[in-house]
């Protein structure tokens, strides 16, 4: 018996959304490189805007075939995407090629793809079919186990490959998990090791482990009598102090050097803004130059003649700062978080575990890209250099971020049926 | 409950901290354009910003004829960002780069050039030196194609460091004249350093933004200061007597193993320096121009007989005496106190007229004049000489003129003998070029010109300053004395002391000079050797001075040792100088059947061959380069044209023409081979890439 037509069940908001996303995008990465002298049209395939017409128009048919899918598809091959994802990644690490100073690009004919993008869409789709298994229990430490381990094969082998900003997305998995009744524990455990780092670098570690003892002590003494709560302050406050020794060790050798320059310079970018701090500094200058309504379009300056480097990548932000200003900055700001909200939505009304854990696993790997990347432009956070979802000039990105959307959008629009299925 | 309890809690959990981090960026963005928004824009004009300086392009020095003499030509120094190239590019680059580095400059193995490279890029150094050696611009298109450099700045990180070097067209021809420069491109020696600040031109300043990726590029504000060139220099230099100078003085060095030498070629009427050669031996026994002892301090000398010639003036111009007056000069020694004067003739000259004193050059003959007429009052004697200008420098267009040294009677070092040793050029100094002005006054019929060896400053045609002839003294002597010590010079060649350069051609006139050097207070049997005279003797045109410093062996006089040298001069510049030739003596020989091998050259040298050998020419053009159509017995000359920019024909042409045209415009010559030029290695009409090389073969 046919339901109601496929058009009527899509989310047309978040379509709409994306499409205006792109297209915002696609503008800005125009106004990046454009040169007044040269005044290319933006259909120029010479340009990095022209290229990204046709990974936009390539998206919109991706979009269309996911719509054509079948809706249990995903949901019956979720191990399969993974397994072949994965199986590109080890391929890759043994003979790719290297783009600056990763080797995360497979070479097909003329261009290449970067699995690693399209890892993080598998990853999600695994740890979605593997908790939609109605005896998974996220307090279950085996059942977390093999999440952790869904999530840490891929984003090992970025590391491996030397993309660390791509695979430190990975780690945003944790929000379906967290919705899906994993103890909050672990992450604040996890947040408060990262603000130990950031704070390590910022005060000497004498006082900061002074500081750790204090803080120690009083707990211990609030909760004297509770004594699973004092085993459980006396074991974090060591974690936290070997955190905070380790920090040394991790900055001089586990970060490479550029890594290293980077999380030293988001501490003080005045360090060596010319060296380092340069990316932020330049972005900082582009986005402080807009002012309340920015220069207008294609008038920006800053953004111009490569000052701001990976001007139409991971640092396109800065082109909406210096063109649009705060204005433009805040309705773009608006379009993602009205985005991201109206997909927190939609993966809460979904009927099946899968599509709604798949569903916050998008929340997650978006709202992770678009909060750490403008984080990053505007210097809260390490230059990472991972893109701007569906801003970022990119075909790897784009259309990895549209099958994300898309395959999840397919699912919410089969919503219904998932519940005759059962 | 208590699930949804923990949902909701855990959804709000979320929401909280989501809205916490877009609250963060929505503050940070406000602060950064708001609250600090005038800090970054300002910033953003400030930073990466730098005024550099950009670097004016040094002036020319240029010959009489407009030759080059020096230029500027780039040069580059290879370095490389080792930083910069991605992994893979340099792991697939990087040995076979190192391979064509260490076969190009050849002074480390492939492996040592990797780990120097490997090492710098380990350290995340931005910027090595890979060799400190120039590369022209062939080798530097060339290397731009090899491994890693194909990718450009940006990708494979090479640098080519532009560095701008001095260029001599003519090699060591007058090199210690035209001088140096170091490596700031300041002149140290020579007009280099003389007319440092003309050639070297200001300067400019430019504000220049750092760009991503670390290379520069230029802001134009308009505040910028733009760089003034440098301005030519235009000397007096002839290259073709430059050269029969050099190599005239080269070859009685080399005959003698003297210590150093010194010529001086000047225009009597202008004072104008057309040649100035200073060569000096170095260890190996080679000679090369290290200073410039015609003008320089240590080239100020007791300058012995030459000397003679102030002392006639001033007896002459003192006492009314007849050249045919005898004086006994005895058996050629003679003591004045407590020191004995020698005469150069064993047995002593016996009695000689005042004519023969001087060309026969007696000391004692001069001493006795002198101290005759002076004895009681030297101040007077001393008076003429300073009347001479001799006591004065020049006031030389090159910084470092030697001071002259002449004693005065209330100097403490005064002494009897010092008035008849003075008489015959001791306790005294002069430099060269100070003598050769003297002469050059009595062949210029007394009137003293400085002389000069720039004669303007040039802006490209312009001329921006121009050094005329100025007069130091109008007249040093009577028309009477001038006219007696004129007849004594040319007797010193006639009858004197050089008899052995006598010429049938043409007349010269001089002096010769021997004198003992000092060493450790005592007259040692080491001698500085001099003639110092003018040509031809009737019309004076050139004046000469040639020192010789400590020939070896039995020929030890300025007749034997520089007299030759200034012959050899004086003979090839009147070979050169066909006007000087008295106009309708000569013969002119056709010898029919061979007809000479002309090709091609500088039309005007092409025309006054022929017309010397009586050979009918055509002109179907002004060009000054040309070439040749040889129809029956007669030439016609085609325009050859030399354009800027454009190679040009030089085949045809004898290797000097060659090289002087294709130097010029900027090109470098590698020879092989010898006659005229057969073939060229870049074909006529394709345009220049200043610095390349051009190869010549010739037969």
């Amino acid at each position: 018996m046919r339901q109601d037509p496929l058009s009527q069940k899509t989310d047309w908001a978040s379509v709409l959304l994306f499409g205006a996303l792109v297209i915002a995008g696609w503008l800005n990465i125009y106004a990046a490189e454009y040169d007044p002298e040269i005044d290319q049209s933006i259909f120029d395939f010479g340009t990095s805007a022209g290229r990204q017409f046709i990974w936009i128009l390539t998206s919109v048919v991706i979009a269309f075939t996911i719509f054509f899918f079948d809706y249990k598809f995903f949901d019956s091959f979720a191990y399969v995407i993974y397994g072949i994802i994965m199986a590109m990644l080890l391929f890759i690490l043994i003979g790719g090629k290297e783009v600056a100073g990763s080797k995360s690009w497979l070479g097909i004919g003329g261009f290449g793809l970067q699995p690693s993008e399209f890892a993080k869409f598998a990853a999600a789709l695994a740890l979605a079919k593997y908790l939609s298994h109605s005896t998974r229990k996220l307090t279950d430490l085996n059942t977390l186990g093999v999440c952790f381990l869904i999530i840490l094969l891929p984003m090992a082998m970025t590391i491996l490959q030397g993309d660390t900003g791509t695979a430190l997305v990975f780690t945003s998995l944790v929000v379906p998990m967290f919705r899906e009744g994993m103890s909050p524990l672990l992450l604040i455990i996890a947040v408060s090791i990262l603000l130990v780092f950031l704070l390590t670098l910022l005060i000497s570690q004498t006082v900061l482990l002074v500081g750790i003892a204090i803080v120690t002590l009083l707990a211990l003494g609030l909760n004297a009598r509770n004594p699973k709560k004092l085993v459980y302050i006396i074991v974090s406050s060591i974690i936290v102090t070997f955190a905070v020794r380790s920090v040394d060790f991790i900055l001089t050798d586990v970060l490479k050097p550029h890594q290293q320059k980077r999380v030293l310079s988001l501490v003080n970018p005045n360090i060596d803004p010319l060296g380092a701090g340069w990316n932020v500094t330049q972005s900082k200058i582009a986005i402080g130059s807009g002012g309340l309504i920015g220069k207008g379009f294609l008038e920006g300056t800053q953004t111009k003649f490569d000052f701001v480097p990976e001007q139409t990548t991971d640092f396109i932000f800065c082109t909406i700062g210096e063109e649009h200003g705060y204005l433009g900055s805040i309705i773009m700001l608006g379009l993602f978080t009205a985005l991201l909200l109206r997909l927190v939505v939609l993966a809460e009304r979904q009927k099946s575990t899968f599509s709604r854990v798949f569903g916050y696993g998008v929340v997650g790997i978006i709202f992770f890209h678009f909060t750490v990347n403008i984080a990053m432009t505007i210097g809260l956070f390490p230059v990472i250099g991972i893109p701007l979802p569906f801003f970022s000039y990119g075909g790897s990105s784009l259309w990895a971020f549209t099958i994300l959307l898309f395959s999840f959008l397919k699912m919410d629009a089969h919503r219904m049926q998932v519940l005759q299925r059962l | 409950m208590s699930i949804k309890r923990d949902i909701v809690l855990r959804v709000r959990i979320a929401f909280i901290l989501t809205f916490l981090v877009a609250g963060a960026v929505v503050f940070r963005i406000a602060k950064i354009q708001f609250i600090e928004g005038e800090e970054w824009r300002s910033l953003g004009e400030t930073l990466g910003m730098q005024v550099m300086n950009v670097k004016a392009t040094r002036g020319n020095i240029y010959a009489d004829d407009g030759s080059l003499l020096a230029t500027s030509l780039p040069f580059y120094r290879l370095a490389i960002d080792p930083y910069l190239p991605t992994n893979g590019l340099y792991k697939n680059n990087i040995d076979s780069l190192c391979y064509l580095l260490s076969r190009y400059y050849g002074d480390l193995t492939p492996t040592q050039y990797k780990r120097k490279i490997d090492r710098a890029r380990k350290d995340g150094r931005r910027y090595l030196t890979l060799n400190r050696q120039e590369i022209g611009y062939q080798d530097k298109k060339h290397m731009e194609n090899w491994p890693l450099f194909r990718e450009g700045r940006l990708k494979g990180g090479v640098l080519f460091e532009k560095v701008e070097k001095r260029f001599l067209p003519f090699s060591h021809l007058g090199i210690r004249t035209i001088g140096s420069v170091n490596a700031n491109d300041r002149g140290t020696v020579g007009l280099e350093y003389s007319f440092n600040k003309q050639l070297a031109g200001v300067n400019g300043k430019g504000l220049y933004q750092k760009m991503a990726g670390g290379g520069w590029k230029p802001i134009y504000d308009g505040t910028e200061k733009r760089p003034v060139d440098g301005y030519d220099i235009q000397t007096t230099i002839n290259v073709d007597l430059q050269d029969v100078t050099e190599s005239a003085l080269l070859d009685e060095l080399q005959k003698h193993n003297a210590d150093y030498g010194v010529a001086i070629v000047m225009e009597v009427k202008t004072g104008e320096i057309k040649a100035i050669s200073n060569l000096s031996r170095n260890t190996d026994g080679d000679y090369y121009e290290r200073y410039n002892y015609a003008v320089g301090n240590q080239g100020s000398r007791e300058p012995g007989s030459t000397f003679k010639l102030a002392s006639m003036i001033a007896l002459l111009e003192e006492v009314d005496i007849k050249l045919t007056d005898t004086i006994n000069t005895g058996d050629g020694s003679l003591e004045f106190f407590d020191k004995t004067m020698r005469d150069h003739k064993p047995g002593g000259f016996g009695t000689l007229t005042v004519q023969e004193v001087f060309e026969k050059s007696s000391n004692i003959g001069v001493a006795k004049l002198i101290s005759q007429h002076f004895g009681n009052e030297p101040e007077k004697f001393i008076n003429y000489l300073k009347r001479m200008n001799l006591h004065q420098p020049l006031d030389f267009q090159m910084v470092g003129e030697g001071k002259p040294y002449i004693k005065d009677p209330s100097d403490s070092t005064w002494s009897g003998v010092s008035l008849p040793w003075m008489s015959h050029g001791y306790e005294l100094k002069m430099t060269p070029l100070q003598m050769l002005t003297l002469y050059n006054a009595v062949a210029n019929n007394g009137k003293m010109v400085k002389p000069m060896i720039v004669k303007g400053v040039m802006k490209a045609d312009r001329m921006v300053e121009e050094f005329e002839t100025e007069v130091i003294n109008d007249r040093i002597a009577s028309k009477e004395t001038l006219r007696k010590v004129k007849m004594m010079m040319e007797g010193v060649v006639e009858r004197g002391t050089a008899q052995n350069i006598n010429h049938s051609h043409y007349k010269i006139a001089g002096k010769t000079g021997t004198a003992k050097k000092v060493k450790n207070g005592r007259y040692v049997r080491e001698y500085y050797t001099s003639f110092a005279g003018y040509f031809p003797a009737e019309a004076p045109r050139y004046s000469c001075i040639v020192v010789i410093d400590n020939p070896k062996g039995y020929q030890i006089y300025g007749s034997d040792v520089s007299a030759p040298v200034f012959k050899e001069i004086a003979d090839k510049i009147y070979s050169l100088e066909l006007d000087m030739h008295e106009v309708g003596t000569q013969e002119r020989t056709y010898v029919t059947g061979v007809f000479p091998h002309i090709k091609a050259g500088k039309r005007d040298e092409l025309t006054m061959i022929c017309n010397e050998l009586g050979i009918s020419n055509h002109a179907k053009t002004e060009a000054e380069w040309v070439k040749t159509d040889v129809i029956n017995d007669a030439v016609y000359w085609k325009g050859n044209t030399v354009k800027y920019e454009v190679i040009p024909d030089v085949r045809g042409m004898t290797l000097r023409d060659a090289i002087y045209v294709l130097e010029n415009l900027g090109l470098k010559v590698k020879v092989n081979g010898r006659g005229r030029v057969a073939t060229q290695s870049l074909a006529p009409g394709g345009r220049i890439a200043k610095g390349s090389t051009i190869k010549l073969q010739m037969s």
